[in-house]
């Protein structure tokens, strides 16, 4: 019996001993096996605390520039808030001596109508007229006076509504956004941007004047921070004149008159009666894929060195969807034209 | 009824260590008959007599298996070059083994054949399959599909890979009384099976995101065009990529992504093998893990499955862990099978081992998935 039980605690020992020695040999494994994995650990994490103070460093000098931007910004907006009441206070004064000019302008017809009458009855009660009233006549040319005194009238009245005109738009234009949003007549902030822009859709020495087609849908005013929503008509429609002027590269003016410039704006409801949509479309270069990825980043232009801030679509994308809750999107085909679509809530 | 009983032995003995863990088995089945089991065992083994040896007690029995890299049980615990195997006894579940075999040759067909074998012994549908295929000569990515194309999309999938210590030179698959490499062994269980299940990491992305430009499967040749090994050197010096520090491959566009484990690397090409598929023009980071965030994620995934047991009581438990995390948690491999017995109130048998990958679905059971540098949970009982 005892050398029963001496026997199984020696099998016992054997087993516990060969338990042990296995143990101890993968003990010495995972021992070599975890030094190996900490150095790795040691290693990667090394790589990414230099990495983590690179990208400190970049971010230090991107935040330097931010902060020179952000100062260049807000002179910028000084200069532009001062300029917009500055255009808006010119328009005005602008309004008053043009209005005596307009308003005088139907009386001077009036008296230069009842002289040039009183002189007809003249030259027919005094038909031998003295030698010097003779000579004088021929020397003031009386007759060629008499024909280009009412084209000389229509013209100044000409001058004057335009003038009226571009002091009206410039002061649509330049208006101060309150902080709430106000009624406003989308048509009207189109049609003021475009009398800005007239300059630049007017026929130049290289191509003929820019075809803008209106079609406007019937809705109500809407309502939006006006000065802000004539930024995004100026952005755009100042893209639209630059993407058509780039498309005219290497045509001549009979080229580009066959297949014109043209801007097409369309506003409408949208079918939900929800949303105004404004569409504002060119037959210019058009976006490639890649760039239309890009295109509403902050910074990003394809514009020469001091042409583009690559502010300009980024700030209407801001405006349209941030400010107001809408959406801006591009429709684009390389070598045919752009379209953007703006949508803006209504209610 | 659906009973599990585990036997466990680290008698580096094959004979002595199999007729250990068999005493075990016997005494907790108390006369039940076992219909099918699961055999998980350190690579230095006789794996040939064990089986044998097994056969002869449970005559009949559906046995498959393979090697591991540390084996799980709630006799021994967390244990290296060890032997553990799980029976399980049920009047109303049905049990039955399959194996394909040549997996490297024809995925598809080996896959096929295995659910094949297994399916024709019952006209039960399947309701779960367990695998534990080999990890060195196919992507762990094409198994799966292979089982998910036979089975049909309904059947869940869990297991894990064979492994062989981290020598990746060799693992065997245990079919019966075979032992095979290149194999992909199942048992499929038919039936009023209940389950559930918990998977989760702890790895997280870390350093530059990086764009994946040349891949072929599970071959990748370049990051940011250049060689994949220089990526991994980039990070780890001059040392070798290995499974601690896998890439995160994040889905299309969104902040989700999932593990994939180098397994091999050439250094004149600067290509590197992992375990599973890498899909080209993928974002990629290499990420990393501590200790701690290994434990909360085993922590986390049983408690998930615990929580989610559709039945009263569960009757068994399964762990597969990978490789990785008991190689960086060391001495504190144990705390993984430890934190997940303190939740527990009353005795469950609980067996596993430590893989070269893992499969499970991630949410939905019809969407299965394989994974790197997890730890699945599986509880199995009936109502």
């Amino acid at each position: 019996m005892e050398s029963f039980d001496c026997e199984k605690e020696i099998q016992q020992l054997r087993k516990t001993n060969r338990i042990i020695k296995k143990q101890l040999e993968r003990s010495e494994a995972d021992r070599m096996r975890l030094e190996d994995i900490n150095k790795k650990k040691e290693s990667l994490l090394k790589q990414v605390i230099y990495e983590l103070q690179e990208y400190q460093n970049k971010l230090e000098e991107r935040s330097q520039e931010l902060e020179l931007m952000v100062f260049n910004l807000q002179m910028m907006e000084n200069k532009m808030s001062t300029l917009g009441s500055l255009v808006a206070d010119v328009a005005h004064e602008i309004n008053n001596p043009i209005g005596f000019i307009a308003g005088n302008l139907t009386p001077i017809q009036e008296y230069i109508d009842k002289l040039l009458s009183l002189l007809d009855i003249y030259q027919q009660t005094y038909s031998q007229s003295s030698e010097e009233i003779q000579k004088k006549s021929n020397s003031i040319d009386l007759e060629f006076i008499r024909e280009d005194l009412p084209q000389l009238i229509s013209s100044i009245k000409e001058g004057t509504d335009r003038i009226s005109n571009l002091s009206k738009s410039l002061r649509t234009f330049s208006r101060a956004d309150t902080e709430q949003k106000v009624l406003f007549n989308i048509h009207e902030g189109i049609n003021s941007t475009l009398v800005i822009l007239k300059h630049r859709l007017q026929a130049n020495k290289n191509r003929p004047a820019i075809q803008v087609i209106k079609d406007y849908g019937e809705f109500s005013l809407v309502e939006c921070f006006p000065g802000q929503i004539n930024q995004v008509f100026m952005n755009l429609l100042a893209n639209a004149i630059d993407a058509l002027e780039e498309s005219n590269s290497g045509l001549t003016f009979d080229e580009i008159k066959g297949n014109p410039n043209q801007i097409t704006i369309h506003t409408s409801l949208s079918e939900d009666k929800n949303h105004v949509l404004i569409r504002i479309k060119d037959n210019g270069i058009g976006i490639s894929t890649e760039i239309k990825e890009k295109i509403f980043n902050h910074l990003f232009t394809t514009k020469a060195v001091g042409k583009g801030t690559g502010l300009g679509l980024s700030i209407a994308h801001q405006i349209i969807v941030q400010k107001h809750k809408g959406t801006l999107e591009v429709n684009s085909v390389l070598e045919e034209g752009s379209e953007f679509i703006i949508t803006i809530p209504i209610y | 009824m659906f009973k599990a009983v585990v036997g466990h032995s680290n008698d580096p003995d094959s004979l002595s260590a199999v007729e250990d863990v068999i005493q075990q088995c016997i005494t907790s089945l108390a006369g039940d008959i076992p219909q099918a089991g699961i055999l998980f065992a350190a690579i230095d083994f006789e794996h040939s007599l064990i089986l044998q040896q097994i056969h002869q007690v449970f005559s009949g029995i559906e046995l498959i298996g393979g090697t591991t890299d540390g084996e799980i049980s709630s006799v021994l615990e967390f244990q290296q070059d060890s032997i553990t195997l799980m029976l399980f006894c049920s009047d109303e579940v049905e049990i039955y083994a399959g194996v394909g075999r040549h997996i490297s040759a024809d995925t598809i067909t080996a896959t096929k054949q295995a659910v094949e074998q297994a399916k024709a012994k019952t006209t039960t549908a399947p309701s779960l399959c367990l695998t534990h295929p080999e990890s060195l000569t196919t992507s762990g990515v094409s198994i799966l599909n292979g089982l998910k194309l036979a089975l049909g999309q309904n059947v869940p999938i869990f297991g894990g890979l064979a492994a062989d210590q981290s020598k990746y030179q060799n693992t065997y698959q245990f079919f019966q009384t075979e032992v095979l490499s290149d194999s992909v062994p199942i048992l499929l269980f038919c039936g009023k099976i209940l389950f559930s299940h918990g998977i989760a990491s702890g790895w997280h992305p870390i350093g530059q995101i990086s764009k994946v430009t040349k891949v072929d499967k599970n071959i990748l040749y370049e990051i940011d065009g250049k060689p994949a090994l220089d990526f991994y050197h980039h990070y780890l010096g001059l040392l070798p990529p290995s499974m601690e520090y896998p890439l995160a491959v994040f889905e299309q566009d969104t902040d989700n992504f999932y593990i994939r484990a180098p397994i091999a690397y050439e250094p004149e090409s600067g290509s590197i093998t992992f375990f599973a598929d890498i899909p080209d023009q993928a974002m990629i980071q290499i990420s990393e893990a501590g200790y701690e965030d290994i434990l909360a994620a085993s922590k986390a995934s049983f408690m998930n499955a615990l929580n989610n047991y559709p039945g009263k009581e569960p009757s068994a438990v399964l762990f597969f862990s990978c490789v990785a995390r008991r190689q960086i948690l060391g001495t504190r491999a144990q705390e993984e099978y430890e934190n997940t017995k303190i939740c527990l109130d009353n005795y469950l048998p609980i067996c596993g081992f430590y893989s070269n990958g893992e499969i499970a679905p991630i949410d939905l059971m019809n969407q299965t998935q394989f994974h790197n540098e997890t730890f699945v949970t599986l509880i199995l009982g009936v109502q």
